[in-house]
C-alpha cells in the first residue's frame, strides 16, 4: 500500500536471485536512495513505466535491432508529467513486446520477461515487463498502455491489478502510437486503491490529445474505505452480468472455475447476478486485427530513419527508407505493417477495414444494450492462466486468440478492470487468474468501488509470487 | 491449451437475434433480425487476391529477405484468410465507426506554440548539416 512505501525494499528486489532471464527493467542509473520514511498518498510513488512511454530522462539500452535503442525523447508523455510534477519516483522502463504488437513480451526488441510465478513461463503482453515488475513487488505500481487487452492480460497472468480506463479518459500524448483509435494508457498495482490512486493522477483533459475527454474526472479515490468498515451485504442490489460466451467452450476449465467463484463472492457481497448474452462477441477478434494492423501501418510510417532513430548508409532515399525500417523493425512488427498495407490497399479497404469499422459499431451497441440492463459485466480476462515461453511464439492465430476476452472493450472504449480472483493448477503454487469487470464508458469509480470491495472481502489467497520472501500476506 | 481457445475462433457456427437488444429506438433495428454468421474454413473464397508480399513490402517501404518473404507469406495469407470471416458477416446499413465515441470538436485554439527543447530534436537526427536533415538522392521509379 502507498502509506506503508520503504524505498530500499523495492529496490533490493532486482535483480531477483536465481533468475537467469532478464530483468524487467532498464534500471535508471540516477534514481537516488530515498531517505524520506512516510509518504502521503499520491506523493513519491515508486513506478516504472513502459519502454513505449516517452521520459526525458531515460536513456537507451545497448541491444541487438532497435528502431529506437539510441532514442532519448525530448519531451514527456502528459501521463508521465502529471506523475513527475506529483513527485512520483520513476525507477525505470519496463518491458513490452516491440510497439505493443504481442500478446507474451516473446516479441521484445530486447529480451524476454519471465513470469514472477513461474519462471519458464510468460508474463503476458505487451505490458508484461510493467506487470511482472509490480509482481515482482520491485515498485508499486506502473503504467503500461492496453490497445486490445495489453494491461488487462498481463495483469491476469501475474496475479496484479490492471485498469484499462475508458478511450478519452488519459491523455495518449507521448504514447507512441500503435492503434490509434484503441491505445490507452492503462495501470497496474498489487491492489485496487494503489492502481484507482494511479489513474486519478494521470486522467483529465489535455489539449493536446485531440481525442481526450474534457469530462471531470470524479475523485475515485474517496472509493477506498477499509474492509472492517463495510457493511455485511456492500453491494447491495448492483446487477451483474457475466457474459456467456466468455465461459463456454475454447476456455480452461480452471480459469472458468475461478471465475464463477469470483461470481459466487459477489452474490455473497450483495450483487444480483445473471448471464448475459453478447452474440456479436467473436466477431471482434478479426475486427480488432483488421483495425490494429491496419492503423498501425499507417502510425510505423513515421520511422522512416530521416528524423530520429537508427539510419541504415544507402545511397537512395527508397532504399534508406527500406533498410532502415528493415533493421529496425522485429518479424511481428513487420508482418503486422504488411497486413495493414494489405488490409487497406485499393479494393481491399471496403471488404476489411470498412467491415471491421461496421464491425465496431455492432460491439459497441450491443456492449451499451448490456450495460443499460445492467451495471457491471464481468469475465475472465483470458482464456487461460499464463503460457510457457515458446508455446505460442509460432502460430500467430494461436497468439491472437488470447485476446478474445479483451479486445472487444477496446472496441467499445470501456473501462475494465483486472484483478486476481483464483488460481489454476501450474507453476510452484499455481498460476494465478484474474477477472474482468467491465463498465460504462467514463465509469471508472465504479470499477475501482467494486474491486475494491471484492479484493479486501476475498479471503483464503495469497496473490504475492512465492519468489518474493520478504513480504507476509496480499500486500506490498 | 492453445488450440482449445482456437476452437473460439473455427468452426463456430451459432445464428443470433438482436431483438432481445434495447428498445424498438435502438437503431440496432436497422440490423437484420437474424445476425447469421456461416460456419466458415479458413480457405480463401472471395476473389480478392492473396497478399503479394514483395508488391506489400515495396508500398510499406520495407526490405524484405528472401527468408522472411518465405516465413512470412504463410503466416500471413493465415491471418488474411482469418479476415476474410467478416465478408459473410451482414453489414447492411451499419455506419462504421472510426472510434469508439465520436464526443463532438476537441480541436485547440489555432495558435502557434514553441517547443522549447530544439536542441534535443536536433540531436536526434541522425543526418543533419545546419540547417538540413540530409537525405540521399530519390530515384523515380519508372
Amino acid at each position: 500500500m502507498l502509506s506503508t512505501i520503504q524505498p530500499p525494499r523495492y529496490l533490493s528486489r532486482f535483480p531477483l536471485r536465481g533468475r537467469t532471464k532478464s530483468r524487467p527493467f532498464h534500471i535508471l542509473s540516477s534514481a537516488q536512495p530515498v531517505t524520506k520514511t512516510s509518504f502521503a498518498a499520491d506523493q513519491s510513488q515508486i513506478l516504472s513505466i513502459r519502454y513505449s512511454l516517452l521520459n526525458r530522462h531515460l536513456s537507451a539500452v545497448e541491444l541487438t535491432h532497435s528502431y529506437l535503442n539510441r532514442y532519448r525523447p525530448p519531451f514527456d508523455a502528459t501521463a508521465v508529467k502529471r506523475l513527475k510534477d506529483l513527485g512520483a519516483i520513476v525507477v525505470g522502463k519496463t518491458n513490452l513486446d516491440e510497439f505493443g504488437m504481442g500478446s507474451t513480451t516473446e516479441a521484445s526488441a530486447f529480451k524476454v520477461t519471465a513470469n514472477p510465478w513461474d519462471l519458464s513461463r510468460v508474463p503476458g503482453g505487451s505490458s508484461g515487463g510493467s506487470a511482472a515488475s509490480v509482481s515482482a513487488r520491485q515498485c508499486v505500481v506502473s503504467l503500461g498502455s492496453d490497445t486490445g487487452g495489453s494491461v488487462r492480460q498481463p495483469a491476469s497472468f501475474c496475479g496484479v491489478v490492471g485498469l484499462k480506463p475508458t478511450y478519452g479518459r488519459v491523455s495518449r500524448f507521448g504514447l507512441m502510437a500503435y492503434a490509434s483509435s484503441l491505445d490507452v494508457i492503462g495501470c497496474f498495482g498489487s491492489s485496487v486503491a494503489d492502481t484507482g490512486i494511479l489513474l486519478h493522477a494521470i486522467s483529465g483533459h489535455d489539449s493536446l490529445d485531440a481525442t481526450s475527454s474534457k469530462r471531470e474526472v470524479p475523485d475515485f479515490t474517496s472509493q477506498f474505505t477499509s474492509a472492517s468498515s463495510l457493511k455485511s451485504r456492500p453491494l447491495e442490489g448492483l446487477r451483474v452480468g457475466l457474459i456467456r460466451e466468455t465461459v463456454d467452450a475454447g476456455v480452461d476449465s480452471g480459469v472458468k472455475s475461478a471465475i464463477q467463484g469470483a461470481a459466487a463472492h459477489l452474490e455473497q457481497l450483495g450483487c444480483v447476478l445473471k448471464e448475459v448474452s453478447l452474440p456479436s462477441f467473436s466477431l471482434g477478434l478479426p475486427a480488432y486485427y483488421i483495425l490494429a494492423s491496419s492503423e498501425s501501418s499507417s502510425n510505423l510510417s513515421r520511422y522512416d530513419g530521416v528524423r530520429y532513430g537508427n539510419q541504415a548508409s544507402s545511397d537512395e532515399l527508397n532504399a534508406l527508407y527500406e533498410e532502415s525500417r528493415a533493421k529496425g523493425f522485429g518479424s511481428e512488427v513487420k508482418m503486422r505493417i504488411l497486413m495493414g498495407t494489405y488490409a487497406l490497399s485499393a479494393g481491399y479497404y471496403d471488404a476489411y477495414y470498412k467491415r471491421a469499422q461496421q464491425v465496431r459499431t455492432i460491439i459497441r451497441k450491443s456492449f451499451k444494450a448490456a450495460l443499460d440492463e445492467n451495471d457491471i459485466l464481468i469475465s475472465p480476462a483470458a482464456p487461460s492462466a499464463a503460457y510457457k515461453i515458446g508455446e505460442k511464439k509460432n502460430d500467430p492465430l494461436a497468439m491472437y486468440a488470447g485476446d478474445i476476452m479483451t479486445v472487444n472493450v477496446n472496441l467499445a472504449g470501456l473501462p475494465a478492470l483486472v484483478l486476481p480472483c483464483g488460481f489454476v493448477e501450474g507453476g510452484a503454487v499455481g498460476l494465478p487468474v484474474g477477472l474482468q469487470i467491465i463498465g460504462a464508458a467514463f465509469d471508472e469509480e465504479k470499477l475501482v468501488k467494486v474491486g475494491h470491495i471484492f479484493e479486501q472481502t476475498l479471503e483464503g489467497y495469497n496473490f504475492v509470487p512465492p519468489l518474493i520472501t520478504d513480504v507476509g500476506g496480499a500486500s506490498a | 491449451m492453445g488450440s482449445r481457445a482456437l476452437l473460439m475462433l473455427t468452426n463456430f457456427n451459432f445464428k443470433a437475434t438482436v431483438s432481445s437488444f434495447g428498445s424498438a429506438s435502438n437503431p440496432f433495428f436497422l440490423i437484420k433480425n437474424n445476425l447469421r454468421i456461416r460456419n466458415f474454413s479458413t480457405k480463401t473464397r472471395s476473389s480478392l487476391q492473396p497478399p503479394d508480399l514483395p508488391g506489400l513490402a515495396e508500398t510499406a517501404r520495407i526490405s524484405l529477405a528472401p527468408n522472411e518473404v518465405e516465413e512470412f507469406a504463410p503466416k500471413i495469407g493465415q491471418v488474411i484468410d482469418w479476415f476474410g470471416q467478416l465478408q459473410a458477416v451482414d453489414l447492411d446499413n451499419v455506419e462504421p465507426a472510426i472510434r469508439a465515441d465520436t464526443e463532438g470538436d476537441n480541436l485547440r485554439e489555432d495558435v502557434p506554440q514553441t517547443f522549447e527543447n530544439k536542441e534535443a530534436l536536433i540531436a536526434s537526427v541522425p543526418s543533419y548539416e545546419e540547417p538540413y536533415i540530409k537525405v540521399p538522392k530519390v530515384l523515380n521509379k519508372e
